[in-house]
């Protein structure tokens, strides 16, 4: 039997037993938006000062997703083995980002065993760990 | 036929009230009514001139009612001063419910004189639909896929809030699009209108603003659920590799959104943002080109930015999300070990 094709105890008709079950995920997160919709009529984003080219201002930070980048960018010195620190700052990520992209080609193996779970989460919980501790220390300095 | 039947009227009246706070914020404004402070030049009809149009062409020229006496359905026959939500409720609500009646009063004469056998008024119109459309069949075929009882699992929801996420911000950006002005000039001002004049403006505001947030910490969190749960082996490759993609343009949405508010935050991090994608060897300043219009942030990159969060990725999105959506259902869910 091909992996997508189950037997009809173990599943469950798409319409409507899964689409009500998602509707409930929706439904929750249809709160949530609710909560930041009143929050925000007593505390709205707000905007800070007009754009100023000709005024810097003392800390500037990108958003913060791109921060750990940017911390990396900052930190590193600025020559490394003959080449340019901000090359290899930049470099590194995008050949990362790369990997992740082609990583299923990479890893083709079927998984033999629940071990490998394990490992995999160390691994990401290493990086995410790695990540923020980065962007922590980009939002402090 | 069921999937036509209105049985569900929550989602019904969930949808209606949506579509009514769509269009009841997208067409009031309270800018509507006078300042109360400087009553000295009150707002006239646009000025056409400047935009190279004779002002002596009378039909292009509207001008708006004086204030507190806004313009209602039947003002004119009935002498009455009253807003325009209702009369136009008024009308919805009984007109709708007299086109039932005279409906339902035509259908009972006809089966009375043809003795053709009696059906609710859904499943007509749905017989209606089906006879035209043919789509029964294959909806229901679609609708009936079986499911995995495993994918009943919190960790298998974080890509479907992801996509109501995506739903939600292209909701209320269509609504912030309708204020915003995406000039250097007038950037920042709209942002300000959006806040204090429009009705919800800060909620929707508000709603993208962190819905946008939520939308990244979710789809990284998908992601690293299925990386951990080996979902991406074959034959599932290029759905991870889309999956990447989608990722990798939520990422380009928040950094090409945060510089339309146009402050000082929103100004210096894309300097600093595309001083990033500057330091990419040998195609660092042709990014840097790209990307700023220019060497530095200025009014043409507020624009390129605009025309990219509102038209360029949200085209590319929802077509990966088309693809990641479809081999989904071709492949099913992974089963985990």
């Amino acid at each position: 039997m091909p992996e997508n094709e189950h037997s009809t105890e173990d599943t469950i008709p798409f319409y409507p037993d899964h689409i009500r079950t998602e509707f409930y995920v929706v439904l929750g997160v249809l709160v949530v938006v609710l909560i930041i919709a009143i929050v925000a009529m007593i505390k709205p984003v707000g905007i800070g000062e007009p754009a100023d080219p000709l005024n810097t201002p003392l800390h500037v930070k990108p958003e913060w997703y791109f921060l750990s980048l940017y911390q990396i960018l900052k930190k590193i010195p600025p020559m490394i083995l003959g080449i340019q620190g901000k090359v290899i700052g930049v470099v590194i990520p995008i050949i990362l980002v790369g990997l992740i992209f082609i990583w299923p080609f990479l890893d083709n193996k079927p998984d033999k065993s629940k071990k490998i779970y394990w490992i995999r989460l160390a691994f990401v919980i290493v990086a995410v760990i790695t990540i923020i501790a980065l962007t922590i220390w980009g939002e402090v300095s | 036929m069921r999937f036509f039947s209105l049985k569900r009227f929550g989602l019904l009246a969930m949808l209606v009230i949506a579509l009514g706070l769509f269009i009841f914020i997208s067409t009031h404004a309270k800018a509507n009514t006078l300042p109360t402070g400087d009553q000295s030049n009150p707002p006239t009809s646009p000025n056409w001139s400047l935009a190279g149009v004779q002002p002596s062409s009378p039909a292009l020229v509207v001008t708006p009612p004086p204030p507190n006496t806004d313009t209602c359905l039947s003002c004119h026959i009935l002498g009455q001063n009253k807003g325009l939500w209702t009369p136009l409720a008024r009308w919805v609500l009984f007109g709708s419910l007299g086109m039932v009646f005279v409906f339902g009063v035509y259908r009972s004469a006809n089966t009375w004189v043809t003795k053709s056998p009696w059906k609710p008024l859904t499943n007509r119109a749905a017989d209606w639909v089906d006879e035209r459309y043919q789509i029964s069949e294959p909806l229901s075929k679609i609708l009936k896929k079986p499911v995995p009882r495993y994918a009943l699992n919190w960790w298998y929801c974080l890509g479907g809030i992801t996509a109501f996420l995506f739903v939600v911000q292209g909701v209320t950006g269509i609504l912030l699009a309708f204020y915003y002005k995406p000039t250097p000039e007038a950037a920042y001002a709209s942002i300000q209108y959006i806040e204090s004049q429009v009705y919800f403006g800060s909620s929707i505001r508000a709603i993208h603003h962190w819905c946008a947030n939520g939308m990244i910490v979710v789809c990284v969190a998908h992601m690293l659920r299925v990386f951990i749960m080996g979902a991406y082996k074959r034959p599932r490759e290029l759905n991870w590799v889309s999956g990447v993609l989608l990722l990798i343009l939520t990422l380009v949405f928040g950094f090409t959104g945060y510089l339309l508010p146009w402050d000082q935050r929103a100004f210096w991090a894309t300097t600093v943002g595309s001083e990033i994608a500057g330091a990419i060897p040998a195609i660092g300043n042709l990014a840097i080109i790209f990307l700023r219009v220019g060497w530095n942030v200025t009014g043409e990159t507020l624009s390129r930015f605009y025309g990219l969060h509102v038209i360029v990725v949200p085209l590319a999105t929802v077509t990966f999300m088309a693809a990641h959506f479809l081999m989904i259902r071709r492949q099913g869910i992974a089963k985990p070990l």
